[in-house]
């Protein structure tokens, strides 16, 4: 619908404000508020001028049952950051770091040197691992005896304290995913369980999902899996 | 409450459909639920249909948020026309309120209601500009004629129709419309010449 002259419009507008235009009226009235912007920014004009704010003693609270209840309706979960991409988690995390570097570095003066590590076979990069939400890219690689696996994230990447990282292998010739590892971190080196030696070749995947800590609990990745990454030697 | 740059801006994020939609939205409702409930019980007069309405408008803020236009669009005003408007058609659906209970209606003290509802004191969030309108939209209220002013912060309060204004102020159906054209109006040309005129 057309809406008439400036005259009319501003009582149309002015009704609107007030809450007087009812029924159809004021469904063609907002219809031609999304259809006509001259209509649009019209009312705005109105509002600015006559919205004046509300007193306090107006407000009363509502029940508690209200937000828990709009959010489920509305599936709001999967517009929610995901715990690892949050700016809140990462704050924590730090802090987190900073002590657990701490007490590392004091447990290192307490403890007597360690034996120097034995020279490892050379390791070869074996995948790139990445995530949609950009967690770390994490670099895969595989020592030439293809015994031992090392994960090595481009960011530091260490999991909350009730929740552990799983690492799986996504079989070649397809089938299930194959735990490999349940982790701390993103940054490791693990001796791959012996049944699992020489099946990381081309076309099979690595994939990191977000478990309770200690894992899967089902033997099958349950929560989220934020990285991924094709095998390509 | 928040002021109208953050409520804005949380708009905005809701209507992006992101990572951090549900957030903003949330926030949203925890500044402005409580606003938007008062606002729905003072047309409804009972808690829980004004629950309802409250749910039901944040339901609707939810999905056409990203209609809001944010360069010329009044975040709370408009979400406060989704939730009044709302609530008026319950009130016309259910028969909720008798007219004829509004014992705190203007006639008793009709600056003293436009004081209750309203807050007229210049928030610290607030524009300049927007401070001056609400000074002027004070003054100019107070110019009306109280005939006028009383149709209209009753009509604006409670959500009633030119109906049942006529109801309430025992007057015939056409004075009472007339009364509020002519206050908006009136309303209008003061506010405007404020505008233009010497501050």
């Amino acid at each position: 619908m057309r809406i008439g002259n400036g005259t009319k419009l501003d009582a149309l507008c002015g009704e609107y404000v007030l809450g007087t235009l009812r029924g159809a009226a004021r469904r063609r009235f907002e219809r031609a508020l999304r259809e006509e912007p001259r209509v649009a920014l019209q009312l705005g004009y109105w509002q600015a001028l006559f919205t004046p704010r509300y007193s306090k003693m107006i407000e009363l609270q509502p029940s508690r049952e209200g937000w828990k209840r709009l959010e489920l309706e509305l599936g709001l979960a999967r517009y929610r950051a995901r715990w690892h991409a949050r700016a809140g988690f990462w704050r924590a995390w730090a802090v987190a770091a900073t002590a657990a570097l701490a007490l590392g570095v004091g447990f290192q003066l307490l403890r007597p040197a360690p034996e120097p590590a034995p020279e490892l076979t050379p390791l070869l990069e074996i995948a790139q691992l990445t995530g949609k939400v950009d967690v770390s890219r994490v670099t895969a690689k595989l020592s030439r005896d293809g015994r031992t696996l090392e994960l090595r994230a481009a960011r530091a990447v260490l999991a909350g304290p009730a929740q552990s990282y799983e690492l799986w292998l996504l079989p070649a010739e397809g089938g299930a995913p194959v735990s490999l590892a349940v982790l701390g971190s993103l940054d490791a080196r693990f001796a791959l369980p012996p049944g699992q030696v020489g099946r990381l070749r081309t076309g099979a995947k690595l994939a990191v999902s977000v478990e309770p800590a200690g894992g899967s609990p089902t033997g099958a990745p349950t929560g989220a899996v934020i990285l991924v990454g094709e095998i390509t030697a | 409450m928040l002021d109208d740059k953050e409520v804005r801006r949380l708009l905005l994020r809701t209507a992006a459909r992101d990572e951090g939609s549900a957030e903003a939205f949330e926030r949203l409702y925890r500044s402005c639920a409580p606003l938007l409930l008062g606002v729905a019980q003072r047309v409804l007069g009972r808690r829980e249909l004004a629950e309802e309405v409250l749910h039901d408008g944040f339901g609707a803020i939810w999905r056409s948020a990203e209609s809001f236009d944010p360069v010329i669009g009044q975040p709370v005003a408009w979400m406060v026309a989704i939730v009044r408007n709302r609530a008026i058609d319950v009130r016309a659906s259910h028969d909720v309120a008798r007219v004829d209970s509004y014992h705190d209606a203007l006639e008793d003290d009709p600056e003293g209601a436009l004081d209750r509802l309203f807050d007229w004191s210049p928030d610290a969030g607030e524009s300049e500009d927007r401070r001056r309108a609400s000074q002027w939209l004070r003054d100019c209220l107070g110019k009306l004629k109280a005939a006028e002013r009383q149709a209209l912060v009753l009509a604006y309060e409670h959500g009633l129709s030119h109906g049942d204004l006529a109801a309430h102020l025992r007057k015939p159906l056409g004075t009472v419309k007339t009364w509020v054209r002519r206050g908006m109006e009136n309303l209008r040309e003061c506010v405007e010449a404020c505008m233009v005129g010497p501050r």
